[in-house]
């Protein structure tokens, strides 16, 4: 190339170094070859070898030459780029050059360590050289930018390694944002009682230093806390920090205590291993920094979440548990109305989502809610519906008091509307009361529940049929500011066959409804009820209580595709009641009466399209029945004839009214319909949530507010949380008592309520899944008004220079080896709930126990349960043989038991921890030599009875031994936190094959990460103890001290830039650029780069059609001499 | 971590592979492999790249001009990279420059993507002996010469493909 085209540094003089590294380059590669080979390269004018170029006669070399041969161009083959780059290029800056003007080859980590053959080592090393030295020609002097640096850190993970950080960084006048996922900072440490081989109590040197971290100026706690995103760059780092609401304000929260008394909910305390139960509104323990309370709040519970009204029910279940009936009833009045009824006829789709299903059976929420409410009956409980806080003036009318009007009417009183409903019946209630049976809803508590509402100021007109006498729905419209139409469906469907016209035909409806309304039915010899759901359930049973001897049900399908209940089926068969399946009616034979029927058989086909198997008829299958009545049960319609007086509201072919699925609102502006009289047949709850929808519905449209926007979660919704079912004991449900059979010849109820014993019991089986269960309670006794259910999440955002990441562990879980037997036997525990049971603060106060309360005689303790494992961790977790030492000295001290420890090897390298190991050795600790092979309950002598043997083979003495024990502790690995991968993303570093956070170098840059600005702390980098995890705290706070006090960072001068000259303007590179780093210069034509912006990862040049888009460092031309320098010299 | 292949036999053909590797997560691994001294063949020669983003498809058809008999492209998997998302573009270039090498009756395989972390120097070591084996098995890469080229280098239809290249790659 012509000395013209290099754009500095005048005509190109090269010095080559190859380096021996001592013999590491060396015994590969023949340096000498190597040496006269650079020789021979083009505008190469020295080349020399030394032991070791990065020592300082070896830089002395280049220098040297720098001067006295005038080289402008270095090549050094020696280590990676990544090692030494800096270390040269300060080398050749030193010596009055451009750094920039360097290159090196890797010639240790690609070449000589990595190659077997010294030959093919050589020539490898020759080829790299060669590049290095076509490249390095095109160098050109580049110019290192300086940013200032933010001087404010951040320390992520409140363990003993984040505190420390965090302190000595805070110590030297920086501000320090200490982040914590937990309500508390303390970490691992603040669960241990004793620490090794000092024995000196942790919380003794940890709380200290935790109330230092609160007590500093110069430190912002944020606590239960999650870093959301970090942008940015070395020095200058944008991070948004989640702050977690705690529903407590800590400014105002006294730390008295009281809320925990009185909340309800027990769950699984986590910071005793779940050894014992703390409550949802809590403290993780008493020394807690900051030492305020946080409420659990997990989000909708699946029970509640699938109530189509969204019924509190994990609230009153748990208000039932701790026997506070009149709070539970409190609860449950917020969203319902009518307690007694769905309590007895709900279908109650909320057990059917009840995570203890997974353990055995789900609760009985339907079962709990009747008890409450029947309570209050017993107990004359003087309760009240919520009245509105302000009367409005907004008048709306109802047609139908069902359950869909009586909810809406609810609703609306709730947010002060004046409602006033139109029932065509002598009764209200709709269905509940002339559609229910009394032996399943008795009339009582349906009345007096409706009363209640009438209480609030909810005007029931009663006998007063819509579409007659004037009472128009037009008229309505009208005089109202709203209406809701919830007229049910009341008309039994035909069957459409002859005969149906007789009399003693009745439609199910027809006939409940005038045995509801105390008419007297009277009823022949034989009853024939046709079709399978839970209407024909209702009319058969009444029908036998109304003294009919022989009562059918015929069904066209067969038992398993009956609609109706299956608690229900079973007690009408019970009862005496005949099932004919596979069985369809033809005609129906009779003069005036009916005095028999012909029926089909049939056989089930392929499903239709409700996916139940199609019954198909036999040809000649046909007989007859006599029979005195029949009872049509087959589906009901609603009577939409009201509907038409001027009114254009839409109807469908089925005989429905149209309205918008979210909204409710018909085809005329006001007017709003739900329930069966829309959606045909369905359920109590379903009807009673399409009434609170139209009370929403309405009030929008009241106030002109938007009639569809955020109303996803109104009616059933899968719940999003998720619970560990794993550890609890089986427990079935409490069967609900039922009256004798012999008793049931009148209407008196059929199932009885729970006894309050009952309740509890099967109240508290519930799993508590959302952990707080909103009954507020703790609301009424914080005086100092701390708590706030209306928190919300906020996201902060907070500049700072450095990262110290510090986020530690988690034990490894010892279920993942089954023959250990731990969660299959009860007297296996895991080391880290042997650190709470030792710990006198802990779930036994200090003492060692058996979960009978026993004390052990014998203990077992096997090492490395996780760790130096092929099938699980093949690592060490390096603490485990200290703790296990530090137990059985406490297990020992604690129980005067035998103790014995089962090892690989015994790993004690540290001060003191050998000592301490001799000294476990003299208190008489048994130490057995070989990897347990299993815990078994098997036993085989009678020694062994009642006890967990260990079986392992004593590689000392060369024999398989079994130890007879009481408790087993199982000596956890540690193991990186299941979301390291997610974090380390997060902050863009990288982490190793076992998930632990990878440093730069392991030696020589152990707290760094290959991120600049970001370093490592503690046990997230890999497993470590206590001193380490502080000596490490301190070497990264003065890592990023350092990095911070120097005041700005000087940045690789790797960015992207565009020739001006040959830039089409086609703007390829601005959408590929991911940091928004080029823009358009519209005067010019051109893209253009900010410089401030890239960050040098060169996607734009790569795609430059034009080639005007170049990388400092490594351009086109730069990285094809490269290339065809490696390729020449294979 | 025995080597397979007794690189030192004669007779053999050696191909020359180059190997493009990120400079965070690739590079980083190649450094990881010779720190743990896993022995591999030595055929590829690597040059660092900030982004496997940076890879120009030119570098790749240079590479084959220059007498490469075959090509390895490495970045960080997907959703790791550095760069936010360099390597995705990395893959949709290196689809279709395997497109075009199969147009041109060259082996696809002779071009090579691997995502490869920082830790999986394992991986730079199983990648790197899987593919000089695969393209020992092919033999070298013959290019043929264009008659009337001016310095008679092993130039064929890859001016064409550079040329179709510089057209339209983003």
């Amino acid at each position: 190339m012509p000395a013209s085209e290099f754009k500095s540094n005048g005509v190109p003089k090269i010095g080559v170094y190859v380096c021996h590294c001592g013999i590491n380059i060396s015994a590969k590669v023949n340096i000498d070859e190597v040496v006269t080979f650079a020789k021979t390269l083009p505008n190469v004018v020295v080349a020399r070898e030394y032991k070791f170029m990065c020592s300082d006669p070896g830089q002395q070399l280049i220098q040297k030459d720098i001067k006295e041969h005038e080289i402008n161009r270095v090549v050094v083959a020696s280590c990676s780029p990544l090692m030494h780059e800096p270390t040269f290029r300060r080398t050749t800056a030193e010596a009055g050059q451009n750094p920039f003007f360097f290159q090196m080859a890797n010639i240790r980590e690609h070449v000589s360590w990595v190659t077997a053959d010294g030959t093919k080592a050589t020539e490898k090393a020759k080829a790299l050289i060669a590049g290095a030295v076509r490249r390095v020609v095109l160098h050109e002097a580049l110019e290192q930018k300086r940013v200032s640096v933010k001087s404010d850190v951040m320390v992520v993970g409140g363990g003993i390694s984040g505190i420390h950080a965090a302190l000595t960084m805070a110590n030297s006048g920086k501000t320090v944002y200490l982040v914590e996922r937990e309500p508390t900072i303390g970490g691992h440490m603040a669960k241990f009682d004793k620490t090794f081989p000092t024995l000196d109590c942790s919380a003794c040197i940890l709380t200290p230093k935790m109330t230092d971290v609160r007590s500093h100026p110069n430190i912002k706690m944020m606590t239960y806390s999650e870093v959301q995103s970090v942008n940015g760059f070395v020095g200058n780092f944008d991070v948004e920090v989640r702050r977690k609401a705690s529903y407590v304000d800590n400014s105002l929260c006294n730390g008295c205590g009281e809320c925990t008394k009185i909340c309800p909910v027990n769950v699984r305390s986590e910071f005793d291993e779940g050894m014992s139960m703390r409550k949802a509104i809590y403290r993780a323990f008493p020394q807690a920094v900051p030492n305020a309370f946080t409420i659990s709040r997990k989000g909708t519970p699946p029970c509640q979440s699938m109530c189509n009204i969204h019924q509190n029910a994990q609230g009153y279940v748990t208000l039932v548990a701790r026997g506070k009936y009149p709070e539970a009833m409190e609860v449950i009045l917020r969203e319902n109305p009518l307690p007694s009824v769905c309590g007895r006829v709900c279908t109650h789709p909320c057990t059917v989502a009840c995570t203890r299903a997974k353990i055995d059976e789900p609760i009985n929420v339907p079962g709990l809610k009747r008890f409450v409410a029947d309570w209050a009956v017993e107990k004359r409980l003087d309760y009240h519906l919520p009245r509105p806080k302000t009367e409005r003036q907004e008048r709306v009318a109802i047609v139908g008091a069902g359950p869909a009007g009586l909810m809406c009417a609810y609703e609306l009183r709730k947010m002060g509307y004046q409602a006033e409903i139109f029932e065509a019946q002598p009764v209200a209630g709709g269905m509940l009361a002339v559609g229910i049976p009394d032996f399943r809803l008795p009339k009582g508590t349906l009345v007096g529940e409706i009363r209640k509402l009438e209480e609030i100021g909810v005007k029931i007109n009663l006998n007063s049929p819509v579409g007659q006498d004037g009472l128009t729905l037009k008229r309505l419209h009208e005089m109202y500011h709203a209406v809701f139409i919830g007229v049910g469906a009341h008309v039994e469907r035909k069957m459409k066959i002859p005969g149906e016209n007789l009399g003693s035909v009745w439609g199910g409806v027809e006939f409940l409804r005038r045995v509801n309304l105390g008419e007297r039915v009277r009823l022949g010899r034989r009853v024939l009820v046709i079709g399978g759901g839970n209407s024909a359930i209702d009319a058969a049973r009444t029908a036998l209580r109304l003294g009919a001897p022989e009562v059918h049900i015929i069904y066209r399908r067969t038992r398993a595709e009956m609609p109706a209940d299956p608690d229900e089926i079973r007690e009408a068969e019970k009862e005496g009641i005949q099932f004919d399946f596979l069985t369809a009616p033809k005609a129906i034979h009779g003069d005036r009466w009916v005095t028999s029927a012909e029926f089909l058989k049939m056989k089930l086909g392929a499903p239709d399209e409700s996916w139940r198997p199609r019954p198909v008829p036999i040809p000649g299958s046909e007989f007859v029945m006599p029979c005195d009545d029949m009872i049509v049960t087959i589906g009901q319609e609603s009577d939409l004839r009201f509907l038409g007086n001027g009114m254009s509201l839409e109807s469908t072919k089925w005989g429905t009214i149209v309205a918008d699925p979210l909204t409710l609102e018909t085809s005329v502006k006001g007017i709003f319909a739900g329930g069966d009289c829309v959606n045909g047949p369905e359920i109590v709850v379903t009807a009673m949530a399409a009434g609170k929808k139209a009370a929403i519905s309405i009030h929008r449209y009241l106030n002109n507010l938007n009639m569809f926007v955020g109303r996803e979660q109104e009616g059933a919704f899968e719940s999003n949380i998720v619970t560990d079912t794993e550890g609890y004991l089986v427990k079935k449900r409490v069967p609900l008592p039922a009256i004798a059979l012999d008793r049931r010849q009148g209407f008196e109820e059929v199932h009885l309520g729970y006894s309050e014993e009952m309740a509890k019991e099967e109240a508290s089986r519930c799993l508590a899944c959302a952990e707080c269960c909103d009954c507020e309670l703790c609301q009424t006794v914080c005086e100092p008004k701390a708590i706030d259910y209306t928190m919300k999440d906020s996201v902060e955002k907070v500049q700072v220079g450095a990262i110290v990441l510090a986020t530690g562990f988690k034990a490894f879980d010892a279920e993942r080896i089954p023959r250990y037997g731990y969660l299959k036997y009860p007297n296996v525990f895991t080391s880290l709930e042997i650190e709470r049971m030792v710990n006198a603060s802990g779930p036994t106060g200090g003492q060692v126990s058996l979960r009978s309360g026993e004390k052990p005689k014998s203990v077992g303790i096997i090492h490395c349960v996780g760790s130096r494992d092929e099938t699980t961790n093949k690592y060490c977790s390096r603490v485990c043989c200290m703790y296990s030492l530090k137990l059985a000295h406490l297990i020992k001290e604690r129980t005067g038991g035998n103790v014995y420890n089962f090892y690989i090897d015994m790993r004690t390298p540290g001060k003191g921890y050998e000592e301490f190991y001799d000294r476990l050795l003299e208190e008489g600790v048994h130490m057995i030599r070989g990897r347990v092979a299993e815990v078994t309950d098997w036993v085989m002598t009678p020694e062994e009875e009642g006890k967990l043997v260990i079986r392992a083979e004593d590689t000392l003495i060369g024999v398989v031994r079994r130890i007879p024990v009481d408790m087993v502790v199982l000596s956890v690995g540690l193991e990186p936190r299941p979301d390291a991968d997610d974090v380390r993303r997060l902050f863009n570093i990288s982490c190793s094959q076992e998930g632990w956070f990878l440093e730069r170098h392991p030696k020589l840059a152990p707290v760094s990460t290959f991120t600049d600005g970001i370093f490592l702390a503690g046990a997230c980098q890999g497993p470590k103890d206590i001193p380490d995890c502080v000596a490490q705290a301190g070497a990264a706070a003065a890592e990023a001290m350092a990095l911070i006090d120097r005041g700005y960072v000087q940045l690789e001068p790797n960015t992207a830039f565009i020739n001006e000259d040959v830039c089409s303007g086609c703007k390829t590179c601005i959408v590929l650029c991911p940091y928004k780093a080029i823009a358009f210069n519209l005067k010019e034509g051109i893209s253009q780069v900010n410089e401030a912006l890239c960050k040098g990862c060169g996607t734009c040049v790569a795609a430059c059609p034009s080639g005007a888009a170049q990388q400092h460092l490594f351009t086109d031309e730069q990285i094809y001499e490269e290339v065809e320098g490696v390729l020449s010299y294979v | 971590m025995s080597d397979m292949y007794d690189s030192g036999t004669n007779g053999r053909f050696e191909p020359r592979i180059v190997a493009f590797f990120c400079n965070w997560c690739t590079y980083t691994a190649a450094d990881l492999a010779g720190t743990s001294r896993m022995m591999y063949e030595h055929n590829a020669r690597v040059v660092r790249l900030m982004c496997s983003g940076r890879l120009d498809p030119q570098f790749v058809l240079h590479a084959f001009r220059e007498g490469a008999d075959a090509v390895l492209i490495g970045g960080c998997h997907p959703g790791d990279c550095h760069y936010q998302s360099g390597n995705y573009k990395a893959l949709r270039r290196f689809r279709l420059l395997q497109r075009l090498l199969e147009q041109m009756g060259i082996e696809k395989e002779r071009l090579r993507l691997e995502w490869i972390s920082a830790s999986e120097g394992d991986k730079v070591r199983q990648v790197m002996n899987e593919m000089t084996e695969q393209v020992r098995q092919f033999g070298p890469l013959r290019l043929r010469p264009m008659p009337n080229a001016p310095h008679s280098e092993p130039v064929a239809d890859l001016e064409l493909a550079v040329a179709a290249v510089e057209q339209g790659m983003s």
